[in-house]
Parts: C-alpha cells; sequence; structure tokens
C-alpha cells in the first residue's frame, strides 16, 4: 500500500449535460486524475439508487450522479427533479449506514461546464482520498 | 406414493415460522398424509448426530427458517445441505435477514453491550458477555457455546438455496402453495421465489384503484400521527406503504386493517437492492424541487429511521448488507502499519 | 435472451489522440480476453472506410452479434459505427461505445495509468454489450409545416426558404413587427443596407400565403416530438385594425410619449406610433405596456381603426419542426463605463448608425451634441473580449466590420472629421479586410492598445481619450467631440423564457447551443428543433441569414420525408411483472404514461409516441417491469459490477 492510493469514483451522468461536459473537458485536453468511470444515462432521473448501492458494493469509493441544472435546463423537463429527490434520501439512508456524505454528490454540471466537471473530480478526488477506502468488513455476502 | 421426507430447522428464528406451519390447522392432516418430519428440533427431539447419520441427499427437502447467526447455525445448514435433495429458506429472515438482520447496522461489540452491558434493567456487576469458551472454575470444566458471528447472513451467503418462501412469517396460504410448487411434476427454475404472487403487493390490493392520476407528496406520516382512511389507497393519504415496492402474495392483510405494507414479502424477481428501490420509488413521489431543499429535507426528516423502513427485512441481503466499516479490515490494518 | 453473445471489440488508434497516451495492443489484447469476445482489434481510424469494413467483415465472417467500438464520445460517432452494423446485417443497436478518448487519452498523460482506465472502460463496455438486445425502431407520420419563432433576418429567411418549398409557416414573433435589428440598422456590405434586405424579405412575406406572421406573439407552451409538435402562442391584442390608412393624427393626438426603442434612445415616440417607415406589418401600433386607454386617439381616428379593448388569445398550432432565431441584444455598457451614460457625447455604434440613417432622428446628419463632431473616437470590443469586467469574454464578430463601415460612412459625408479608431485587434475577416485598407486611405487614424483600455474622461473642459499608444508605447490624451462605443452582441434579455418553453440549453456565454458545432450545425440538442441566427452566438446579417436558410434546409429534411423515426430508447412494460401501481406515471415528465384495464388487471402502458427516452419511469417502477430499452437495469447493472475484475473465458 506504498504506492500512492487512487480512489475509484464512479459517475452516473445524463447524456445531454454531464456527460457532454467531460467531453467538452476532454476535447479541452483538460487534465484531471484517473479516479472516474462514468456511466453514461440519458437523464439523471434514470441514476436508480440501486446503480449507486451496485456501484459502492462494487468497489466505487464514491459516486456521482450528476445532470442538467434546475429548474430548466433538463433534456427531459424535469428529469433532475426526480434525480434530486432520490438522491436526498439515498444520502441519507447511506449515511446511516456509514457512507460519509463526501463519498456521495449531487452536481449540476451543464454542458459548457467543462472546467466545473473537472472541479468536481479534482475536489471529489482529494476527498476520497483524505477519507481512504470505502471497504466492507464482511466477506461472501451473495445478493439474489 | 412414498412419503415426502421433509426436515425443519430453525436458525436466529422469532418462532412466528414455526407458528404459521402451525396455522395450517386441520390441513397439517393433509399435510403429514404427504409428508414426513424426519427432523424438527422445535416440534421432536432430534439431535445433530441423528441428522449426520441420515445418508446423504436422503431428505427430500429442507425448510430453513432465521438468518444465520452463530457457528452453530452455518454448521447444521450446511449439514442439511449435504443430506437434502431440496433446500428451501422459509420465511423472510432466511431468505433475505428479516429484522434480524437490522442488526448489521451494528459490530458484534456494539450487539453485546446493547444486549447485556448498558440495559437499564440488567444487573451485570462482573460485566459478563457470552463468550465461546468459559472456564467453570467451580466445576473445574468448560463451557462452550457457539460462536456469534460476525454478522447475520441470509442462508444463501452460507449454503446453495433452491427456493425461497417469502413472509414474516409465509401465510399459510403461502406455504400451502410453495407445498404445491414443491410436489408439482415440473419443479420451478432454481432460485425461484414460491408460494407468493410475481407481481407488486399493489396488484392484490383492493386499494389500488383509489389511487389518483399522479401520486406526490408533501408530506410523510408514521401510522401514530393518523387515522388513515381503511378505503383509500394509504400512500396518498402519506403513509408509507412499501406494497409498491413488495412481493405480493399474503392477500394484503395488512392494508385491510389500514396499515400500510412494511415490506415483509421482500422485493421481486430482477430487483437488485430491495431500499435503493424503495428509495427511488419513494423520492419519485416527493413533490419537492431542486430549490426546495430545505423542505424536502424536513419532510423526510418526518421518518426517524430510514434504513428500518426501507431495509426492514432485507439489509443483510442488501448491496452493502448493513454497516459499512463496522471493523477494520485486515488491509486497512496493514496500510496503518505501513505508515 | 437466448443467443449467447459473441463480442467484438475495436479499439482506435485515432492517429496518436488514443495511441499515443494509451498502450493501444495491449488494449486489445487484454479486451480480448474478457467473456465472450470473439475478436478484439485496434486500427488507426476505425470510423474510416477501412476500419469500417474491417467490422462489417468480421460481423459476418466470425458471426458477431455485438459490437464494442472504444474510440471517441457517441456523440461523435455513434451514428457512424451504428450505419456499420446495420450495412452488415446487424441491428444498429447492438452496439456499445467505450469513451477512451474524451474520457480517458486526452485527460491523462501517464501511459501506464491511462491504459488501465481504458481497460477499465472498455471492461465495463464489454460487460454492458452481452445484455444488449435488438431494438426496433418505429416511424411516425409528421405534420409538414414549421414554426419559426423571431421574425429577424435569420427567421424570416428560413420562413421564405421553407414557403418557397411548399411548406406551411408560422412565423412567430414578440414585437409587433418583423425585421428584427437589421430593419433599422447594420449593413451587408459598404453599399447594402440591412434594411434594404429587409425590406425584400418583407416583399417576398407579404406575397406568400403559405407564411403566417404572428406579431406580438409568443409560443408558451410546446409538447411533442420532432415532426409532431403542439405549440401554444399567446396573441397580443392588436388594437389597430387594417382600416388604418396610416395618416398620423392618432399619434398627434396621443398624450404619452417615451423614448423610442427603435432609434436606441435617441428620440421620443407616443405610445400608439409607427416604429419607422416601412415597418412590416403596416399599420400604427398600441405600446401597452405605457398606454394609459385615455382614448384620445379613437377619438382622433377618422377611420374607426382603433379598438382599445380587446383581449389575448390561445392559439393551439401544430408542426413538424421549430425554428429558435430570436436573435440578439445589443451589450450595454453599465454607467460609468468608456463615459457611457455620463455623457451625450458618450455614443453606441447603434445609436451611431441611427444618427446617419436617412429615416433616423437626424435624418442622416451626425449630430452629436447639436453639432457635427470635428473629432471622434471609435472605442472598440465594448462588451466584448473582457476589456471591463462586466464585458463578455468572446469577440462579437461584427463590430469591427461594421464601426469601419461607419467611419467610413462619416468620412464619404464630412471629410473634415477627424476619426481617431482605438482598438486592439482589428477582426475584419474575410472580404471585409478591403475595409480596413479603405479606412486606412481615408486617414482614419487607428491607435492599438494592449492590456490596459483606454480611458474615456469626461471633465468641464470636454471629453478626452487616454490611452496607451502601442506602436509608439506611451500614453496619449486626445480631446474629441463624440465617443462611438463598439458594443458587442449578448444573448437576449428574454430567452430564459423561450428555453423554459423549449428546453433549448445553452452554452458557457448564455447563447443557444447547437449540438455539435462541425457534426450538427444549427441542430438544437433536441430533435426537430433548429437555431439560426445570432441567437446560437454572435454573427453579422450575411451569416445569419445563411444560417436561417441552412436551418430550414434542416428543418424541410426532417419532414419532408412525410415521417419520422421515433426515438428508439423509450420505456416499455413487462406486462407480466407490471402490477398497475402507477409509480411510473407520476415520474413521467410528458404525460407518456397511462393506467389502463386489461383482462381485469391494470397495467402501465407507454404511449410510443410520446416517450421520449430519459428512463426516469424505468428508476422509480418498484417491480422492475418498467424497463428503458438499450438502458435496461440489467445492462446498466453489468455495466457497474464490471467495475470490479471480472473473470475471463
Amino acid at each position: 500500500m506504498n504506492r500512492e492510493w487512487t480512489p475509484r469514483i464512479v459517475a452516473f451522468v445524463c447524456n445531454w449535460c454531464t456527460y457532454a461536459a467531460a467531453d467538452l473537458a476532454g476535447t479541452s485536453r483538460m487534465q484531471q486524475p484517473d479516479s472516474v468511470r462514468i456511466v453514461r444515462l440519458m437523464c439523471s432521473g434514470r441514476a436508480d439508487p440501486q446503480f449507486v448501492l451496485e456501484a459502492i458494493a462494487n468497489g466505487a469509493d464514491g459516486v456521482i450522479v450528476a445532470g442538467c441544472h434546475p429548474p430548466s435546463d433538463c433534456h427531459y423537463q424535469e428529469g433532475n427533479y426526480r434525480a434530486f429527490r432520490r438522491f436526498m434520501l439515498l444520502r441519507r439512508v447511506l449515511e446511516s449506514m456509514g457512507v460519509e456524505k463526501e463519498r456521495f454528490r449531487l452536481e449540476w454540471i451543464s454542458a459548457s461546464e467543462a472546467r466545473k466537471w473537472v472541479e468536481v473530480v479534482r475536489s471529489m478526488t482529494e476527498d476520497l482520498k483524505r477519507l481512504g477506502p470505502l471497504r466492507r468488513d464482511e466477506e461472501g455476502i451473495k445478493v439474489e | 406414493m412414498n412419503k415426502l421426507k421433509v426436515a425443519w430447522y430453525w436458525c436466529a428464528s422469532c418462532g412466528g415460522c414455526e407458528e404459521s406451519f402451525v396455522d395450517l390447522s386441520e390441513e397439517l392432516v393433509e399435510f403429514f398424509e404427504s409428508a414426513d418430519l424426519v427432523f424438527c428440533p422445535v416440534a421432536t427431539d432430534f439431535k445433530k448426530e441423528d441428522v449426520e447419520r441420515l445418508p446423504d441427499a436422503s431428505v427430500d427437502v429442507a425448510l430453513i427458517n432465521g438468518g444465520i447467526r452463530l457457528s452453530e447455525h452455518e454448521e447444521m445448514v450446511k449439514l442439511l445441505r449435504r443430506k437434502s435433495k431440496i433446500v428451501v429458506a422459509y420465511g423472510t429472515c432466511s431468505s433475505w435477514g428479516g429484522i434480524p438482520g437490522l442488526s448489521n447496522l451494528y459490530n458484534k461489540e456494539e450487539i453485546l453491550r446493547a444486549k447485556y452491558l448498558d440495559p437499564p434493567s440488567i444487573n451485570n456487576p462482573t460485566h459478563a458477555v457470552p463468550a465461546e469458551r468459559t472456564r467453570l472454575t467451580k466445576l473445574g470444566a468448560n463451557l462452550e457455546l457457539p460462536a456469534f458471528l460476525d454478522s447475520l447472513l441470509p442462508l444463501n451467503a452460507v449454503i446453495d438455496v433452491d427456493y425461497y418462501i417469502p413472509g414474516c412469517p409465509p401465510t399459510p396460504e403461502v406455504f400451502k402453495n410453495a407445498l404445491k410448487a414443491l410436489i408439482s411434476e415440473k419443479l420451478p427454475p432454481k432460485g425461484s421465489i414460491i408460494g407468493a404472487s410475481d407481481k407488486s403487493l399493489c396488484d392484490e390490493c383492493p386499494l389500488n384503484s383509489t389511487k389518483p392520476e399522479k401520486i406526490l407528496l408533501k408530506e410523510l406520516k408514521r401510522p401514530h400521527e393518523t387515522i388513515a382512511d381503511a378505503k383509500k389507497c394509504l400512500l396518498t393519504q402519506g403513509l408509507l406503504c412499501l406494497g409498491p415496492v413488495t412481493r405480493g402474495g399474503c392477500g394484503a392483510l395488512c392494508i385491510k386493517a389500514a396499515m400500510q405494507c412494511t415490506g415483509c414479502f421482500g422485493p421481486l424477481d430482477g430487483i437488485a437492492d430491495y431500499g435503493g428501490k424503495a428509495i427511488s420509488f419513494i423520492g419519485t413521489i416527493m413533490d419537492y424541487s431542486p430549490a426546495e431543499e430545505e423542505e424536502l429535507e424536513r419532510a423526510y426528516s418526518k421518518i426517524k429511521d430510514w434504513v428500518g423502513v426501507v431495509y426492514k427485512y432485507t439489509l443483510p441481503a442488501s448491496k452493502l448488507g448493513g454497516r459499512v466499516r463496522r471493523e477494520k479490515t485486515k488491509r486497512q490494518e496493514e496500510a496503518e502499519i505501513d505508515e | 435472451m437466448s443467443e449467447k453473445p459473441r463480442i467484438g471489440i475495436y479499439i482506435c488508434h485515432c492517429g496518436l489522440n488514443i495511441a499515443g497516451t494509451v498502450d493501444v495492443e495491449e488494449l486489445a489484447r487484454y479486451a480480448a480476453s474478457l467473456p465472450d469476445v470473439i475478436v478484439a482489434r485496434d486500427y488507426v481510424f476505425m470510423c474510416s472506410e477501412p476500419g469500417q469494413n474491417l467490422i462489417k467483415e468480421d460481423i459476418k465472417e466470425k458471426e458477431l452479434n455485438r459490437i464494442v467500438i472504444a474510440a471517441c464520445s457517441p456523440s461523435m460517432h455513434e451514428q457512424t459505427f451504428r450505419s456499420v452494423l446495420e450495412s452488415a446485417g446487424l441491428n444498429k443497436y447492438l452496439l456499445e461505445m467505450a469513451n477512451i478518448r474524451e474520457h480517458c487519452s486526452w485527460i491523462h498523460s501517464d501511459r501506464r495509468k491511462a491504459t488501465e482506465k481504458a481497460k477499465e472502460i472498455v471492461r465495463m463496455a464489454a460487460s454492458k454489450a452481452r445484455y444488449l438486445e435488438p431494438i426496433e425502431e418505429k416511424t411516425f407520420p409528421t405534420t409538414r409545416n414549421v414554426m419559426i419563432l423571431g421574425g429577424g433576418v435569420a427567421g424570416m429567411r428560413a420562413a421564405i426558404e421553407l414557403a418557397e418549398y411548399g411548406f406551411e409557416v408560422y412565423l412567430v414573433e414578440r414585437k409587433p413587427i418583423l425585421g428584427g435589428k437589421s430593419a433599422v440598422i447594420g449593413y451587408i456590405s459598404p453599399g447594402i443596407r440591412g434594411k434594404e434586405i429587409v425590406q425584400k424579405m418583407f416583399e417576398r412575406i407579404r406575397g406568400n400565403p403559405r407564411i403566417h406572421v404572428f406579431t406580438q406573439a409568443e409560443l408558451i407552451e410546446l409538447k411533442g416530438f420532432a415532426g409532431n409538435f403542439t405549440g401554444k402562442l399567446r396573441i397580443h391584442p392588436k388594437h389597430v385594425n387594417e382600416r388604418c390608412n396610416e395618416c398620423g393624427e392618432c399619434e398627434d393626438a396621443c398624450p404619452i410619449e417615451i423614448s423610442n426603442e427603435y432609434d436606441f434612445s435617441l428620440s421620443r415616440r407616443k405610445a400608439i406610433y409607427k416604429p419607422f417607415p416601412g415597418s412590416y406589418p403596416e399599420g400604427y401600433i398600441i405600446d401597452d405596456r405605457v398606454c394609459v386607454k385615455c382614448g384620445e386617439c379613437v377619438r382622433a381616428c377618422r377611420r374607426k381603426a382603433i379598438d382599445l379593448d380587446g383581449e389575448e388569445k390561445l392559439i393551439e398550432i401544430k408542426f413538424g419542426a421549430l425554428i429558435i432565431a430570436v436573435g440578439y441584444d445589443p451589450y450595454r455598457p453599465s454607467k460609468g463605463e468608456f463615459g457611457y451614460g455620463l455623457s451625450d457625447s458618450v455614443l453606441t455604434l447603434f445609436q451611431l448608425e441611427r444618427l446617419l440613417d436617412e429615416d433616423g432622428p437626424t435624418r442622416g446628419e451626425p449630430i452629436v451634441r447639436g453639432k457635427i463632431p470635428e473629432t471622434i473616437a471609435f472605442v472598440q470590443c465594448v462588451g466584448s473580449r473582457s476589456t471591463t469586467p462586466s464585458s463578455r469574454p468572446y469577440c462579437s464578430r461584427m463590430c469591427c466590420t461594421s464601426a469601419l463601415t461607419n467611419a467610413i460612412r462619416l468620412k464619404e459625408k464630412h471629410p473634415e472629421i477627424e476619426i481617431f479608431f482605438i482598438y486592439r485587434d482589428i477582426m475584419t475577416y474575410g472580404s471585409d479586410e478591403g475595409l480596413y485598407e479603405e479606412a486606412g486611405k481615408r486617414m482614419i487614424k487607428f491607435i492599438k492598445y494592449e492590456g490596459e483600455p483606454p480611458q474615456v474622461q469626461i471633465t468641464p473642459e470636454g471629453v478626452f481619450i487616454e490611452v496607451t499608444d502601442y506602436l509608439l508605447q506611451e500614453s496619449i490624451r486626445i480631446p474629441v467631440d463624440a465617443v462611438i462605443l463598439s458594443t458587442g452582441m449578448i444573448p437576449p434579455r428574454d430567452l430564459g423564457d423561450v428555453i423554459a418553453v423549449t428546453r433549448a440549453t445553452c452554452g458557457e456565454e448564455g447563447f443557444l447551443r447547437e449540438a455539435h458545432i462541425k457534426l450538427a450545425p444549427v441542430e438544437s440538442p433536441t430533435r426537430g428543433i433548429y437555431i439560426a441566427g445570432s441567437v446560437s452566438g454572435p454573427k453579422n446579417i450575411r451569416e445569419s441569414i445563411i444560417s436561417g436558410s441552412a436551418a430550414a434546409a434542416k428543418a424541410m429534411a426532417l419532414i419532408s420525408r412525410g415521417e419520422v423515426v421515433a426515438e428508439p430508447m423509450i420505456a416499455k412494460v413487462d406486462e407480466e411483472r407490471c402490477s398497475g401501481c402507477g409509480i411510473c406515471i407520476s415520474a413521467c415528465p410528458y404525460n407518456a404514461i397511462s393506467i389502463e384495464e386489461k383482462e381485469g388487471d391494470r397495467l402501465a402502458r407507454v404511449e410510443d409516441a410520446l416517450c421520449m427516452g430519459c428512463g426516469t419511469c424505468a428508476s422509480a417502477c418498484p417491480s422492475g417491469a418498467m424497463q428503458q430499452l438499450g438502458f435496461k437495469d440489467i445492462q446498466i447493472r453489468a455495466q457497474i459490477s464490471a467495475l470490479s475484475e471480472v473473470e475471463g473465458k
């Protein structure tokens, strides 16, 4: 464990705003930590809390759900509203289960906000480095 | 026709599942016409050795209820697995962990402390807690107890499970349906949930048709805060009815008593995490915009124990299994040494 | 799905764009080891003809049934590769893109780390690909007409194109008249004024029965989807009817006077007024924002053309495509910015143009504070290129050309006026460079500065400009009689209303964003909605007209076939699992879901044509019965669970 540890972040992002922002960050060659794995959804409203839990169960140290700015940027009118409400409840539950607030973020990042995307990636990576890995203590629980 | 050889074992159980068997009442006669109980510690005096003596795969069906909490449970279910052709997780605890599974929010030490040291009603001057080995000095003997495992596990975390019968406890109706499935010519596919419905509770709920087109809630209510209208969908009254996310088959017993569904029949097929799905659907119907974060927080804070609500019966089988990092992992300890 | 997955993974070098940072050979070797992968190859340009053929041949020879392309963003080439699958006889939705360029090679420099990350991205994509299913596309008939928001040059041009090709057009303008800003200012070239073009367009519109003009109207609701939109228009009452012969007696009678926006506040007008000679639609207009309904005009009008009553009308219109061409607003300097608002000697370029207009407040004479100035200074980049804190970062494109055109006109009229042109860089691109030369010949004095912008000093002794001349490398102070601020363009102030209704999205500067600057120009991210003119960023009149034509062509391409392919990745109900709980209905932003009785069962039903494919209902569905095609639970979960190492073959 001497090598510097890089946290793994799974980002569930909407196709229209945040995915495009991450694309723009790429096109603009904005260097970023290599911590993030992006799962593209059409809308942040598709981000099922089950996916977040699945990501954590599969080794994610942090999860981002990101979509278009409310109230009216959402390509699907109000998908981001649903994402917001679910996020607020899921974060409550995760906190009660020992997943620190910093590990689960909801962000509104528009297609043009490449800079903001990079900032989110960077600051969350820093936060997670401080918190250390999110590991489960027991092995062998099969689901289903 | 040969009688079905049935074994019945209880792990961390409250006794409700056993009770549900008795609830078959006169149909028990029918049951015993087609089946023999070859092992059933709750009703008959069998020892582990009796089971060990049985030839492997000689038991037709082993019904196992309760979650795995002690090393004894682990040992016994592994033994029964060897001796049985079919293993059925009977009831919610065995299938997903059940209510005792909420103990996975705490580690072993916290649980023992809460049970044996902290309660004001307990007089425990020597601060004794159960240990695997206790030296009984006066008798000059050792007392051995089964180990208390790190967490409560559903049955399938320990052994291969063929079928699941849901319910806390399963209703006699569900049990009968399940038995029918087990003795039918064509067995259901392995891993199936038997005896219950393939759809959520709403499908059989008499109040389903009373729902408005869109359900949007501003406020959540706890059952003691309101007198529910028993003729109107409870969810639309702000009561957190988990019927939409819970497997049907119970006959909507609670709903018929104006009590919201708390989810004892567990998730439907294909649902990866019951609590996650519950959060998703509840979040969907909360009528707040991102500009109303405080108001939404206030509405959510009405429910004091969200984990206890959304994972009441399924925490050990959930994606996280319980509280993360209840104890430091080896890897973390190593990491600390490194530093 | 019963068919066993046979996956082909294709890794693009993208020249050195990917291969320069990611070890593509190692990635290909790794990809080949993943479950169900039959073949994994790397190639220099997968999107090239030979690259595409490589995939096609493999699909046929190796009987591949799932394709993973590890290359650029799906927004770049997903369509390209879908066509490849299609032409190889495979359903085009059996494709998964792994973005290892924008999300990997371009943002990392450590080759080892980037390669490891690329492996994970490919692994996740391959894992999802195993669960992909063919999706059948549905088509819907289209409404063969178009709505255009904004009646400036871009909107009018689009309207004319469409109408002349036989489509019905609904041209919707918020203001009482068409023409936009080009009706009062602007040049296409020094010889041709914007207003001349606008007048010609009025002629074409007036004579075309297919163009339905709605002024004082706004779109307040938009429903439906590409090819089948329904829009609701709110139309403000017109108080003056077609009996008006523009005699002007009402105007004389009107007691209300306010500043005239058509002259950029250089003149005043009445509450009942005609904006400028030749404005269209013809006739007088009552400005309801200031009219007190005193009735003087009604009494003055001999033809009984005025009616002060009347209510807003709401009408619904069906159309197949929407073009947004709502233009721009001039940048308005804040008070004191280059002396703006502190002295009548400081004007904007827009105001100068009105002064030089024969129909303007001074009948074409550049009168500032009662006289023709002896010295005029133009200050460039006001509101643009971050000259001041409130200024925008971009170049507004038209100001250099426009300022030089007007400077030359001033010189033509009054060669004796001394003109200083204070600038950082002259952006007279293309053939407009000739203006720069012309200005030099006419002895316009160019003063270049860098860094600190010039200071406009308003003193009791007069107006001075202090600037550090870059060539002289010293500070100079010039007394001037007039200062012209070459103000740039900003997004229109009411664009927010348009965005709220149309769900168009804006970019960093607040202008509307095109779906892709190269691959989908004039298209908004929403299919069937196009963007024309300066609402997508500063443009001169010529460029706005061109984009109007382009948007019209795009709209025609959509609606002329008579049918459109519906959104394929829509929600689908598994009726075996649906309990009719109705949670999905609360989730749907489009009211596309309803509960239906089917053989005694309550079941959710998705109206395919209304579903836009956001998938919000799928995550809401407590039974897992509602699934989004292409983004099913099982597919996304496979993608996530591949985060942890999967077993090899």
